[in-house]
């Protein structure tokens, strides 16, 4: 750059002046490390807060604490009985509520009659909070598993349409019309063209409504269940014991971060065509 | 309503300067914050602040309702509360080991004798044959949280049945209620003035007494901020001094009758203004006369109820098993039982 700008014994006006690139844009580069040291740093301050004293046990739990109810967790074998039972809860009740929105989103996006019929319905059940629904689903379905799978499933739904018509509405125009120049058929525009064109918007769509499921997890295990992470972690809130609550969060936590890579995942393999 | 000229004011003032400096209180109209549910167990708070006994002791006390003890536990570890009424749940217990809250007195107890506690079935149970709480075994039990203080008396009377129950944690008491008509859980145990209109509609049944498991349970107790216990002495004193003398009047209106039917009719006229307030007063009056239970007398403190319920907490594993019953009670302050 410094010596572009001024070069030794000739006007700039004379010589052509080689132009530096400057269309990089604000493109993000992958830098691995620096998230991992955001987590250590603020851990480290916790942990040197409470040893030292200016954080009082009554604020924060003691990051090393934390650490040791967990690995007592994991030895003691309760981990599992209380991860199996919110896995299983997590996956039936977003499986179906995935399922159905995708489905219905689609159905949606492709014919005006049922976006007539469903999208003020939709509209309409997207805003209630699913907790306050919890009493009404324990009637319904009973206080045992198939409540939980309820409220999971309908939380899960309705994002799930939403999205799923908005990225079959974006779908380029141009290429649909294209595909119907060429006579392809109906079914043939909607395989080819349609349904790849919105899995960018399904699959972050899928994003949102998967990190609801797992925020409904807790409300799920709110009314009638003795394991699971979400009672797991309202029976340490309720028994003020910080370093349990923790463990909890935490669990819930890296349960968001695998299901954001697992969706990472699938994204490179079926967005592949884009590249 | 009362016209003041100037003059008339001066001596008005006057006048309530005079008396205020002859009161010999502790504190003078020191503004304090108690923390109170909307249930008859707390009388002793509202009939001390009715009756002006709280004021009477030098405080100037705002309540602060709640829906709950837990929220109530945390708020006097945070600051926001001085003092609080509340049943020893696994919550107070931790608050109490981090060196946060101290139990400093006794509220309410169950008596032989006096209705106390119930232990309700579903009616779905009843007609299957549930007829006595021994007869809950293997069954659903309804319960706030882990570690409440309905896990506990669930607890003790499986104990003592040798039978074990199937604990269900659903939050809040509307839910348990909810739960319990519709024949979601089995059985539940629950505070008389809840317990007995709830049988009347017939959607369940009361099976048992919880006095009859533990006779002399220290249901509520009072406590406060440790800072409040340690540094605070003449203030503690001058809130017990108040909430003792309700306590009293609430025990012979209601429990020895000595004000007869009048006393009694006086007693619930004030506690409507707290409990069930949004409910017409005959409607309200039965329940509150339903939920009569003995208050301690001057906040004495059975130790050893507590004891037995910080060793059941402990053997449960919901609290460390490090904590003393020096780390939760300050007995400095009333008279202690069976210690």
């Amino acid at each position: 750059m410094a010596e572009t700008a001024h070069a030794p014994g000739t006007s700039p006006s004379e010589t052509a002046r080689p132009v530096p690139f400057r269309g990089g844009g604000f493109a993000p580069r992958p830098r691995k490390w620096v998230g991992l040291a955001v987590f250590v740093a603020l851990i480290a301050l916790a942990e040197w807060g409470t040893r030292a004293g200016w954080i009082s046990a009554l604020t924060l739990p003691r990051p090393s604490d934390v650490l040791e109810t967990f690995v007592q967790l994991y030895e003691s074998g309760l981990l599992f009985r209380h991860l199996v039972p919110s896995l299983t809860r997590l996956i039936v009740g977003a499986a179906i509520g995935v399922g159905i929105g995708i489905s219905l989103g689609i159905l949606i996006g492709l014919f005006s009659h049922v976006r007539a019929g469903l999208v003020p319905l939709v509209a309409a059940i997207f805003p209630i909070p699913k907790i306050a629904l919890l009493p009404l689903f324990v009637i319904w379905f009973g206080i045992d598993e198939a409540s939980k799978y309820a409220l999971i499933a309908f939380g899960t739904f309705t994002p799930m349409v939403v999205a799923t018509y908005g990225a079959v509405d974006n779908v380029d125009r141009t290429l649909i019309r294209m595909g119907q120049s060429f006579g392809l058929s109906w079914v043939s525009i909607v395989r080819k063209i349609v349904l790849p064109g919105a899995m960018p918007g399904i699959l972050s769509g899928l994003r949102i409504s998967l990190a609801i499921a797992i925020i409904l997890l807790v409300a799920a295990e709110m009314l009638g269940a003795s394991h699971g992470i979400g009672a797991y972690i309202l029976e340490a809130g309720s028994l003020y014991d910080l370093e349990r609550l923790f463990a909890g969060v935490v669990i819930l936590s890296v349960l968001g971060v695998t299901v954001s890579a697992g969706i990472g995942l699938v994204e490179r393999r079926l967005l592949a065509w884009r590249s | 309503m009362i016209t003041l000229n100037r003059r008339k004011a001066l001596a008005l003032m006057g006048g309530t300067a005079a008396a205020s400096l002859a009161s010999p209180a502790l504190a003078m109209n020191k503004p304090i914050k108690v923390g109170a549910l909307r249930f008859t167990s707390h009388a002793g708070s509202f009939v001390a602040y009715e009756r002006g006994y709280f004021a009477e002791a030098g405080l100037d006390v705002e309540f602060e309702f709640f829906e709950a003890a837990q929220p109530m536990a945390v708020a006097i570890a945070s600051g926001d509360l001085d003092y609080a009424v509340t049943a020893i749940s696994g919550g107070l217990i931790s608050l109490a080991q981090k060196g946060a809250i101290k139990v400093i007195g006794g509220g309410l107890s169950e008596e032989p004798g006096i209705d106390g506690q119930k232990f309700l079935v579903s009616d779905a149970a009843f007609q299957a044959g549930v007829k006595t709480p021994a007869d809950l075994g293997g069954k659903t039990f309804g319960i706030s949280t882990a570690g409440s203080s309905f896990h506990y008396m669930g607890a003790k009377m499986a104990a003592a049945e040798g039978i074990s129950l199937d604990y269900k944690p659903l939050q809040k008491v509307g839910a348990i209620i909810g739960a319990l008509k519709s024949g979601q859980i089995d059985g539940w145990v629950i505070v008389p003035h809840i317990a007995k209109p709830l049988a009347g509609s017939g959607a369940v049944h009361i099976v048992g007494d919880v006095s009859t498991y533990l006779p002399s349970y220290q249901v509520t107790t009072l406590f406060t901020s440790a800072r409040n216990a340690a540094e605070e002495r003449a203030l503690t004193e001058s809130f017990l001094a108040g909430y003792s003398k309700g306590a009293a009047d609430y025990n012979a209106a209601m429990i020895a009758r000595a004000g007869g039917e009048d006393g009694v009719n006086a007693m619930v006229d004030l506690i409507h203004k707290y409990v069930n307030a949004d409910q017409p007063r005959e409607k309200a009056a039965a329940s509150i006369i339903n939920g009569t239970m003995r208050l301690n007398e001057g906040a004495a403190l059975n130790v050893a109820s507590v004891r037995d319920q910080l060793d059941w907490f402990q053997s449960e594993g919901l609290v460390d098993a490090g904590i003393t019953l020096d780390m939760l009670l300050d007995t400095s302050y009333v008279q202690t039982m069976d210690s």
